[in-house]
């Protein structure tokens, strides 16, 4: 196996077109893992680590845009993500350990694809487009496209981006594992809530992470809260449906009767904020 | 929406081989070249803080600080047998060989210490913080370092034996008395759980740990932290999947043992009333200390949510199939 170290996103993409078999390595948190059993035996790794241009997170206008080679503890310790995005510090927080945070990016944890993936939910309420480099030119692909398989990564692609509109709601993530740290998500839930001068609810993003074969958008909890205020009998209701949609989703599975009765605690959590938009003021 | 309840565990435990078979641990104590003194045991440290132990009881019968004794352990072609680091037996029986070894090896050095200073007796001498000395003249005096000079070539050493007494039950009844000593303790514990996604979060515990008397209070809160660690992992989380003989959970990343965030500060007491066949009293707690803390969380998971676990780990997906079972009155053993 040969290894190249980029140091430019050009030089990066020109040896994705050379080498037909290979595999980009960031963190490699979850790359070594797949060669070390067997998983994978890509002929060339192509280690984007110390590519400066893939890193940090930037205000663009209205716009947010990460770097797909920034770690997890980056963005955990980034003020950007203090106020009413807190709930993507949050996800990123919750992963794995600070060893494993360190080193692993957001660009991994999304192509790497794990249903369980903490930082996808936020992104996903986030409506985050991702942004993909190669020979060809640009590809830019909404988030929730992406999973859905038939827009996922092309061999010779680079995934540079993660871009989404500084959003007005207030940001929130769930996360039930079985133990405090270093444990997969058995499941996952974040919010995007704006509440109105009546305290309605004006926008709403619900994501779930591990309640499918990929994380997604759960859009019939979406249209049901739109509007109503946030009450007892609506988040019960909101419940009620997320359960149903699992039920079709999920049918068969033997975690289906556990995770139908765990995600009312999480869905609760999760909608649970009374505080209204606290938008980041952006001097 | 979380339960609250509360549970205690107690036991008790009987250390050592027991029950008929023969427990022995030996120690040599040597004179060395340089005047300090040698303690040769072939007890083995794994981590539980024997060779602390160990040092301990052979400054205090020594009368002697620790940086005058070197230990010397683990290697079985330089000193006695002292049985395996099991059974929580290394401060009760191996702690009785050194300090029956230390005491034997004073008595060598009161006679030599007679002749060398041409006394008629060794009624009278003491051994104390390196020296042998007549109480009642004190310039009647020897260093260990003097001494150890003049032998040349003799070897100044003695060994110590100590035969735990143990009992053979029954074989027709199982009755008897097959250990000695015993060690007893009790955990109580307070803890929250999560009646829709059963997680159990430990809230509060008081451990009480007899000891027999103890001789270095860190190493056993530290034994006492690292048993009720141990359980905790033993009731919620470690499962090894087996499925048809296979073992699924093969790797530390399925089989989960719990992280320095899933410990919580332990409120530990340590009990004593000295053990009168032990060294200075002492008994073991390696093993005692896990012992309790599983009926204890068990117990208090039932006073929360009223449903007895039978079998371990207690998950939360095992925890919500009993919730549920009791709730719509079906009597199911879940395990």
């Amino acid at each position: 196996m040969i290894v190249h170290r980029g140091k430019t996103i050009e030089e990066v993409i020109e040896l994705l077109a050379k080498y037909k078999d290979s595999k980009i390595i960031a963190g490699g948190t979850d790359v070594i893992l797949d060669i070390k059993d067997n998983k994978i035996f890509p002929e060339a790794l192509i280690d984007i680590s110390s590519i400066e241009e893939l890193k940090g997170i930037e205000l663009k206008g209205d716009f947010i845009e990460i770097g797909a080679g920034t770690t997890f503890t980056e963005i955990a310790e980034d003020e950007i993500f203090e106020k009413n995005l807190h709930g993507l510090k949050k996800a990123c927080k919750l992963i794995g350990s600070p060893q494993i945070r360190n080193r692993g990016t957001v660009g991994g944890n999304i192509v790497n694809g794990s249903p369980a993936a903490d930082s996808i939910p936020p992104l996903l309420c986030l409506e985050s487009t991702l942004i993909f480099e190669s020979l060809e030119g640009i590809r830019k692909v909404k988030l929730e496209d992406y999973l859905k398989s038939k827009y996922r990564i092309k061999e010779h692609e680079l995934l540079t981006k993660i871009r989404f509109k500084n959003p007005e709601g207030l940001l929130n993530f769930i996360k039930l594992a079985i133990r405090k740290a270093l444990a997969i998500s058995r499941m996952s839930i974040a919010t995007l809530i704006e509440l109105d001068e009546e305290e309605k609810v004006k926008d709403i993003k619900v994501a779930s992470g591990s309640l499918g074969r990929y994380p997604m958008r759960e859009l019939e909890v979406e249209e049901f809260l739109l509007g109503t205020i946030l009450g007892e009998y609506t988040v019960d209701e909101a419940v009620n449906i997320l359960q149903n949609a699992m039920e079709k989703r999920l049918k068969g599975r033997p975690t289906l009767p556990y995770k139908k009765r765990a995600v009312k605690s999480l869905l609760k959590e999760a909608l649970n904020q009374r505080i209204r938009s606290s938008r980041r003021v952006i001097s | 929406m979380k339960r609250i309840g509360r549970g205690i565990g107690l036991s008790f435990y009987g250390t050592g081989y027991g029950n008929g078979f023969p427990d022995v641990s030996r120690a040599k104590v040597r004179l060395l070249k340089d005047g300090n003194v040698g303690i040769y045991v072939g007890g083995t440290e794994v981590g539980q803080g024997a060779r602390t132990i160990f040092y301990q009881i052979g400054s205090e019968t020594l009368k002697l600080s620790s940086d005058n004794i070197s230990f010397i352990t683990e290697d079985t072609s330089l000193m006695p047998d002292s049985g395996t680091a099991a059974a929580s037996r290394q401060t009760y029986n191996t702690g009785n060989a050194i300090k029956i070894a230390c005491e034997n090896f004073m008595d060598r050095l009161r006679e030599v210490a007679k002749r060398e200073l041409k006394l008629n007796s060794t009624q009278g001498l003491k051994v104390n913080n390196g020296k042998i000395y007549l109480e009642f003249f004190p310039r009647k005096v020897i260093s260990f370092k003097e001494l150890a000079q003049k032998q040349k070539g003799n070897v100044i050493e003695a060994e110590g034996e100590f035969v735990a007494q143990t009992v053979e039950m029954d074989s027709e009844t199982g009755q008897g008395a097959p250990y000695w000593p015993y060690t007893f303790n009790a955990c109580g514990v307070e803890l929250e759980v999560d009646v829709l996604t059963g997680k159990v979060e430990i809230l509060k515990t008081r451990f009480a740990q007899d000891v027999g008397r103890a001789i270095n209070p860190h190493l056993i809160e530290g034994q006492m932290d690292g048993g009720f660690a141990m359980a905790l992992g033993y009731v919620l989380f470690e499962d090894l999947n087996i499925n048809e003989g296979r073992i699924k959970n093969q790797k530390f990343s399925k089989y989960l043992i719990p992280t320095a965030m899933d410990m919580i500060d332990l409120e530990n007491v340590i009990v004593e009333d000295p053990e009168s066949t032990a060294p200075f009293g002492a008994k073991g707690v390696g093993e005692p200390v896990m012992i309790p803390i599983a009926p204890a969380i068990l117990n208090a998971i039932y006073d929360a949510v009223g449903v007895r676990i039978t079998e371990l780990p207690a998950t939360p997906e095992k925890l919500i199939e009993a919730i549920e079972d009791s709730k719509e009155g079906r009597v199911v053993k879940h395990g």
